[in-house]
C-alpha cells in the first residue's frame, strides 16, 4: 500500500525522517518496501503568474502568454488550453524541464512563434486527472518556487500482511506509527448535516443473504453536481496510486484509503424501484461491470440488484449501468460488510480483483459500515454539493463489543525465551489500543481454536484479560497476544540462546548414499546437473525411454504421467518419469554454447500416479558425449563409448558394496543403437541397482539437432538412493599363501558374448579359481574372419596352502575342457 | 729368490694393478682385472708361489706384505666399481632429461551442483546441533501443504503461494517444504530437531529472481520450553557459519503456520551494512523466514501445544547460494550451462 506521508500526518504527528519512520514500521511488522519521492519526476517546473494572454495570429486554438516566474524577463509561452487568464498562478515547465514519463521540454516554435517552455496540466504532471486545462494553483502560491518543493511528498510503500486487513489504510497505519513512536492519533472529524427527505423515503434495502452480508448501511445524497474533486484530493489519490475519477467516486476511494472501508456509490436515478437487494444471482443473469465487460453470473455469486436485475457484484465491482456519470445528481451510498470467503471466491471465479475486494477478503469490522457511510456522505457533499438525506438505512445496527482474550504473562515470556514483567507487557499492549485487566479467578485460556478448541486451566499462573479492539480481528488465542507483545517490544530485542534440551536419537541422513555417489561420480570426471522436474510432454514422447527397466527394482518407474492442470507453459506441464530427456536437453544447450564434450549426471526423482496415489522414485542419470579423453600432447583424443558408461556403473557398484553387475544386450532399437544397448543389474542383500546403458539411436540425435556423433546415456534405479546408509565394509584377511596367475586365450565366434565365456570359465574353474579378468581381445591372422580371441587371466589360490603346479594344471585342464564343451571354443596355445 | 726381490715384485704388481684398475673403462674390464690379479690363478697367487723358497723367518713378513697389497687391490677395485656405476647412471639420467615446463596430463574431475552443495552446507551446520534430515513428497496433498498449516481453502494468505495443481484430486506440487513439519510430527515425538530439504514449485513467471521450481530447507524443533531465543541462537550460529561474523536481527514476519512469525536479517553481505542497491539501502538482507510453530499446526501434528512449543524456519536454497557465490541470476541453476557449473571446483 502506498502511503503519502503528508496525508498520514493528518492522523498522527511524525517527528522522524522518512527513513527513520520506515525502519520503525519495518521493525513493527509493517515492512516498508520502498520510499518514493513523489514529485521527483518534476524537474525545473516552477510556479509562474500569467501576465497577459493573447490570440495566436496563425492558430485559433493557441494563445500567446507572458509569464512572470518571479525573476528575470517575463517568458513568452505558447499555450493551447482555454482555461487561462491573466493573474492566475500556474505550473511552468522551463526549457530543460523533465515531466513524468521522462518527457523533456525544450524551447520550441509553435506555428512560427517561439515558446520558452510550457504551461502544465494536472494530467501532464500526474497530479490530477485533468488533461484539458492548465492546473490553476492557489492565488497565494509563491512565485518561482519549484513545484516539487510545493507539492512533493514522500510515499512509503508498505507491505501489509494478509492478517492485518485493518492496517490496509492510512488510519490503520497511523495506529501503527502511534504504537511505534508514542504519538497520539487523530480521527478525522465526521460530521453530517442532514436535510430534506428521510433516506427511507428515497431508498429501500433488502438483504436476502444476511449470512453473506451481515450489515448494510445506506445513505443518500441528492442534488449533487458531478465534477472533478478538489486538486488537493486528486493529488492525494494520485500519490497513493489511485486515479481520480470524479468528486463522488473520489470520495468513495478516499474513504477506502483513509479508513480501509470499501463503499460503492450508485447513480440513484438508475436504481430501479429505488430498491437495493442483496441476493444470490439467478441462473442466466448477466451484468456489464464497470470495466465494460459483459459477465454471465453464476448462481452462487452474491450480487447487488435493483427490482430489474443485477447492478453490481457484491464487494468486487459495480455495474456500468448505475455508474456515476456527469449528469448524475442523486447518489446512493452502499457501505456494507460482505463475507470475506464469498468475496474471495467471487473474485477468483471472475478473475476480478479490485482494491475493494482485496479489503473485503481480509475481513471487515462491522462498525466500519456505519462510519464509512457517514464519511462518504460527508465528503460527497463537501466536494459535489447537494443534500444528505436524513438518517441512514442500517440492516444490523448492533455493533459488537470488543472481544476479551485471557493470557498468561509467564507464557508470553516462555515462548519468547525471556521473562517480560507483567507491567511491561500491559504497557506494550496499551500502545496498540489493547487494554488489560486482571482476569477473574478460574479464568481459562484459549491455547488453540483449530482443528479442535483447546482451552486449559491457568493453574496458579497469573492471568490477564486483554480487551481487543474491534478492528483487530487477527487476535484470537494466547499466542497472538504473545506475538503482539513481542512485536511492540521489538523482535530485535530477542536474546540469543543455544538450545540446551535433549537431542533426538541418531538417524542416518537419507542423503548419505546419494552423497557418496555424487562424490564418486564427480571424482570420475562427471559434472552434476539439476534439471527441471516439470518438463515438456513432447520431450518425453520424442525420446520414448522405456519405462520397463527389465528388472524388478526397489523403485521402478510406475503408473501414469502426472499432468499439471494449470501449467505456466507447455514446456513445463508434466512431471517427468525419466531423467534421460532432461540430460539430452542439457547436452543440446551446452552444444549451442560451443561445448564439444559433455559428461554429466543427475540424481533426481521420477514421478507417476497409480490411481489417485502419487509415487516418486529416485533415479540416477548419466550422459556422456564427445571425447572421454581430450586430445592433448600426451595422448590422442578418444571418444566416449558405452564401455565408459559401464566403467562408471561398475565403479559405483564397488563404491556401494554391490557385486559386479550382470549385463544383457537389448536390441530393441529406437531410442537405442540396436547393437549398443544393454540392461545392467547388480544386487546384494540390502542394495540393488539396475537400469539401462545405451548409445542413443542416431535418429534421437537428429531430433535434438545435435552435432555430436554419439551420445551414451545410462539411467538407473538405485535403492540406496532412497534408503540412506551404505553397507559397511567387512574386511577379508589378506591371503596367507601366494596366488598364482595363469593366462588363457579362447577363440570363439564373433557373435559369442564375452560374458558367456567368462561365465563358462567360472563354472569350470573349481574351488581354487578366485578371479577371472578379460585382458585382451584379438582379431586377425591366423584367426578366421568370423572369429575373435579373448584372453583371460585366471587367479588361483587356497586359504591353507601354497598350490602345487599339478593342482593348477589340473584346474586349467578342467577349464579348457569345460569351455570347449560349453561353447565350442578353441583354446589358443 | 730372497725377501727383498719378492717384496719388490709384489710392489710392482700392486703399482701395475692399481694403474690398470683406475684406467678400466667399464664394469666388465674390472671383472677381468679382478680375475687377473686376485683370482685362484691370478698374479698375486703366482708371486706367492715363490714363498716356499724363502727362509722360514721371512715367510710371515712376505705374507703380511701380500695381504696388504691384496687388500689395496680389492679396495681399488671396489671404489672403481662404484665410480663407474655413477658415471653410467649419470650418463643415463642426462639422456632422460625432459621439458618439465610441459603441462601435466589432464585428469578429468567433475563438479558438484551448487544447489545440493548448498543444501549440504546448511545441513552440516544444523547437524552439529542435533538436527536430522527427513524428506517429504513433492507431490503433496492440499491438506498437508495448506490446511494443516493453518491455511484454510479460502484464507487470504493463499495468495502468498501461487500454486501448481496436478491431475490427482486434492493434490498439488508442494509450494514450500513446510508440509514436512506435519509429516515429521506425525512420525516422531519430541524432542524433535528436523531438517527437510527439497524441491518446491509455484505458479510464478521466471525472471532473474523468481523461478517456478526452486529448493528450500525447512527446519523444525519441538520440545518443552523451546523458545524464540533458542531460534535466534541457532540462526546466529548458522549465519556466522555461512556468511562469516556479521550482525543479525529478527523483525516481524507473517506466516499463518507460525505465531509469532519473524524474518531473519543478516547484515548486507555486499556492503556490510552501510546500505547499497543489493540491500535496497537498508543495510540488511533477509535470508529466511521463521517463527514459533502455531498451536494449530502442533495439534494437527498430534502434539499438545500446552505442553510443547517449538520453532520452524524455512529458507530458499538459491537465495543462500546467490549470496554465498555472488550468483546474479536464479535461472543459472536449472539451466546447467557447464560454463557456470564448472566454476564450482
Ligand atoms: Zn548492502
Amino acid at each position: 500500500m502506498r502511503v503519502p506521508l503528508s496525508w498520514l500526518r493528518d492522523y498522527v504527528d511524525i517527528q522522524q525522517t522518512p527513513e527513520q519512520l520506515a525502519e520503525r514500521l519495518t521493525l513493527l511488522g509493517m515492512e516498508v518496501k520502498g520510499i518514493d519521492r513523489w514529485g521527483a519526476a518534476w524537474q525545473k517546473v516552477v510556479v509562474g503568474e500569467i501576465l497577459t494572454v493573447a490570440d495566436h495570429p496563425r492558430a485559433d486554438r493557441l494563445h500567446l502568454t507572458t509569464i512572470n516566474i518571479g525573476e528575470g524577463e517575463p517568458l513568452h509561452i505558447v499555450c493551447g488550453a482555454s482555461n487561462i487568464a491573466p493573474g492566475q498562478r500556474v505550473p511552468v515547465a522551463l526549457p530543460g524541464a523533465v515531466l513524468p514519463g521522462d518527457r523533456r521540454i525544450e524551447r520550441t516554435e509553435k506555428m512560427g512563434i517561439a515558446s520558452e517552455g510550457m504551461l502544465c496540466s494536472g494530467d501532464e504532471l500526474n497530479i490530477t486527472s485533468d488533461a484539458e486545462g492548465i492546473l490553476i494553483l492557489p492565488s497565494d502560491t509563491k512565485l518561482g518556487v519549484q513545484l516539487s518543493d510545493l507539492y512533493g511528498d514522500v510515499v512509503l510503500d508498505v507491505d501489509v500482511k494478509p492478517n492485518r486487513g485493518d492496517a490496509l489504510c492510512l488510519m490503520g497505519l497511523a495506529r501503527e506509527v502511534a504504537a511505534a513512536t508514542g504519538a497520539a492519533i487523530r480521527w478525522p472529524e465526521i460530521t453530517i448535516e442532514e436535510a430534506g427527505e428521510s433516506v427511507e423515503s428515497l431508498l429501500r434495502v433488502d438483504v436476502r443473504e444476511p449470512g453473506l452480508c451481515p450489515r448494510f448501511v445506506g445513505r443518500w445524497v441528492g442534488g449533487a453536481k458531478i465534477g472533478p474533486s478538489p486538486d488537493w484530493v486528486q493529488m492525494r489519490l494520485q500519490a497513493a496510486g489511485m486515479r481520480p475519477v470524479s468528486n463522488v467516486v473520489d470520495a468513495s476511494n478516499y474513504v477506502m484509503l483513509e479508513l480501509g472501508k470499501p463503499t460503492h456509490t450508485f447513480n440513484g436515478a438508475a436504481v430501479q424501484g429505488r430498491t437495493i437487494v442483496v441476493r444470490l444471482a439467478q441462473p442466466g443473469e448477466r451484468l456489464e461491470t464497470l470495466d465494460h465487460v459483459e459477465r454471465q453470473l453464476t448462481p452462487d455469486t452474491l450480487i447487488i440488484a435493483d427490482t430489474s436485475g443485477p447492478i453490481g457484484i457484491a464487494g468486487v465491482m459495480g455495474g456500468a449501468h448505475s455508474e456515476i456519470t456527469d449528469d448524475t445528481t442523486e447518489i446512493a451510498i452502499e457501505s456494507a460488510v460482505f463475507d470475506a470467503v464469498s468475496v474471495r471466491r467471487t473474485g477468483h471465479r471472475y478473475a476480478l480483483r479490485s482494491e475493494a475486494s482485496l479489503r473485503f477478503e481480509k475481513g471487515q469490522e462491522t462498525r466500519l459500515a456505519r462510519i464509512g457511510a457517514d464519511r462518504v456522505a460527508q465528503l460527497t457533499q463537501a466536494w459535489s454539493g447537494g443534500t444528505i438525506a436524513v438518517g441512514r438505512i442500517d440492516t444490523a445496527p448492533v455493533e459488537p463489543e470488543p472481544t476479551r482474550l485471557t493470557f498468561r504473562p509467564v507464557r508470553v515470556g516462555m515462548l519468547l525465551g525471556a521473562p517480560i514483567a507483567t507491567s511491561e507487557q500491559r504497557e506494550l499492549l496499551s500502545r496498540v489500543g489493547i487494554e488489560t485487566e486482571s482476569a477473574p479467578a478460574g479464568s481459562r485460556i484459549q491455547v488453540a481454536v483449530e482443528p479442535r478448541p483447546l482451552v486449559v486451566d491457568a493453574g496458579t499462573d497469573e492471568v490477564l484479560t486483554a480487551i481487543v479492539p474491534t478492528w483487530r480481528r487477527d487476535l484470537s488465542i494466547e499466542a497472538d497476544i504473545t506475538e503482539e507483545v513481542a512485536r511492540i517490544r521489538g523482535y530485535e530485542t530477542t536474546p540469543a540462546h543455544l538450545p540446551d534440551t535433549l537431542m533426538p536419537a541418531y538417524r542416518h541422513p537419507p542423503t548419505k548414499a546419494r552423497n557418496a555417489m555424487r562424490e564418486t561420480l564427480a571424482g570420475a570426471g562427471l559434472t552434476e546437473v539439476v534439471t527441471h522436474a516439470l518438463i515438456d510432454p513432447a520431450d518425453e514422447a520424442k525420446l520414448e525411454w522405456p519405462d520397463d527397466d527389465g528388472l524388478s527394482m526397489a523403485e521402478p518407474v510406475a503408473g501414469r504421467t502426472i499432468n499439471v492442470t494449470n501449467p505456466l507453459s507447455a514446456q513445463h506441464s508434466i512431471l517427468r518419469r525419466h531423467l534421460a530427456a532432461s540430460l539430452v536437453d542439457v547436452l543440446a544447450l551446452n552444444e549451442r554454447q560451443g561445448r564439444e564434450s559433455v559428461a554429466i549426471f543427475e540424481i533426481g526423482k521420477g514421478y507417476g500416479r497409480s490411481g489417485d496415489l502419487a509415487t516418486e522414485w529416485n533415479r540416477l542419470g548419466i550422459l556422456l558425449a564427445g571425447d572421454a579423453t581430450p586430445h592433448s600432447w600426451t595422448q590422442p583424443a578418444r571418444p566416449f563409448d558405452i564401455y565408459d558408461a559401464k566403467g562408471v556403473v561398475e565403479l559405483l557398484c564397488r563404491r556401494l558394496g554391490l557385486p559386479e553387475p550382470s549385463y544383457s544386450p537389448d536390441d530393441r532399437g529406437y531410442p537405442f543403437h540396436p547393437g549398443r544397448a544393454l540392461t545392467a543389474q547388480a544386487r546384494s542383500d540390502k542394495e540393488s541397482l539396475g537400469g539401462r546403458i545405451a548409445e542413443l539411436h542416431p535418429d534421437v540425435l537428429e531430433k535434438w539437432d545435435l552435432r555430436v556423433q554419439r551420445v551414451i546415456v545410462a539411467e538407473l534405479s538405485i535403492s540406496g538412493l532412497a534408503s540412506g546408509d551404505l553397507d559397511r565394509v567387512r574386511v577379508e584377511p589378506m591371503p596367507r599363501f601366494p596366488e598364482v596367475d595363469r593366462d588363457l586365450a579362447i577363440i570363439v565366434d564373433e557373435a559369442r558374448p564375452a560374458a558367456e565365456v567368462a561365465e563358462s570359465i567360472g563354472r569350470h574353474g573349481g574351488s581354487l579359481l578366485r578371479r577371472v579378468a578379460l585382458f585382451d581381445l584379438y582379431r586377425g591372422a591366423p584367426l578366421a574372419a568370423s572369429e575373435k580371441s579373448l584372453a583371460y587371466r585366471l587367479v588361483f589360490g587356497a586359504d591353507d596352502r601354497t598350490l602345487t603346479e599339478s593342482e593348477i594344471d589340473g584346474a586349467m585342464a578342467q577349464v579348457r575342457a569345460g569351455v570347449e564343451a560349453d561353447i565350442g571354443a578353441r583354446i589358443r596355445s | 729368490m730372497d725377501f727383498e726381490t719378492l717384496s719388490a715384485d709384489l710392489r710392482s704388481l700392486q703399482d701395475r694393478a692399481l694403474k690398470e684398475i683406475s684406467a678400466a673403462a667399464d664394469p666388465e674390464a674390472l671383472e677381468q682385472l679382478q680375475i687377473q690379479y686376485l683370482g685362484k690363478k691370478g698374479e698375486l697367487t703366482g708371486v706367492l708361489r715363490g714363498i716356499g723358497a724363502l727362509p722360514a723367518e721371512d715367510r710371515p713378513r712376505v705374507g703380511a706384505v701380500a695381504n696388504v697389497i691384496g687388500e689395496a687391490v680389492k679396495g681399488a677395485l671396489a671404489s672403481r666399481v662404484s665410480e663407474l656405476h655413477s658415471v653410467v647412471q649419470a650418463r643415463r639420467l642426462a639422456a632422460e632429461k625432459v621439458d618439465v615446463t610441459m603441462p601435466g596430463r589432464p585428469i578429468a574431475r567433475g563438479t558438484l551442483h551448487p544447489i545440493p552443495e548448498t543444501i549440504e552446507a546448511i545441513v552440516s551446520v544444523f547437524g552439529q546441533f542435533g538436527f536430522v534430515v527427513y524428506e517429504g513428497p513433492e507431490v503433496e496433498n492440499d491438506l498437508t501443504n495448506f490446511q494443516m498449516l493453518n491455511i484454510a481453502p479460502d484464507h487470504p494468505a493463499r495468495d502468498l503461494w501461487d500454486t501448481l495443481y496436478v491431475d490427482i484430486p486434492g493434490h498439488l506440487l508442494r509450494t514450500h517444504t513446510s508440509p514436512g513439519q506435519i509429516r515429521v510430527m506425525e512420525t516422531e515425538k519430541p524432542p524433535i530437531r528436523a531438517l527437510l530439504p527439497g524441491r518446491c514449485c509455484r505458479y510464478e513467471a521466471v525472471d532473474a529472481s523468481h523461478g517456478f521450481e526452486f529448493f528450500q530447507v525447512e527446519g523444525l524443533m519441538v520440545d518443552e520450553g523451546t523458545s524464540l531465543a533458542d531460534l535466534k541462537g541457532l540462526l546466529d550460529e548458522f549465519a556466522h557459519a555461512l556468511f562469516g561474523p556479521r550482525k543479525t536481527r529478527f523483525r516481524p514476519g507473517y506466516y499463518p503456520f507460525t505465531e509469532p512469525s519473524v524474518a531473519f536479517d543478516v547484515e548486507c553481505v555486499v556492503c556490510g551494512g552501510i546500505g547499497c542497491p543489493a540491500c535496497s539501502k537498508s543495510g540488511w538482507m533477509t535470508i529466511l523466514g521463521a517463527g514459533m510453530v502455531h498451536p494449530v499446526v502442533l495439534q494437527y501434528g498430534g502434539i499438545d501445544p500446552e505442553k510443547y512449543q517449538g520453532f520452524a524456519f524455512g529458507m530458499g536454497v538459491e537465495r543462500i547460494a546467490n549470496l554465498r557465490h555472488s550468483v546474479p541470476d536464479l535461472r543459472y541453476y536449472l539451466e546447467n550451462d557447464l560454463r557456470f557449473l564448472e566454476q564450482f571446483r
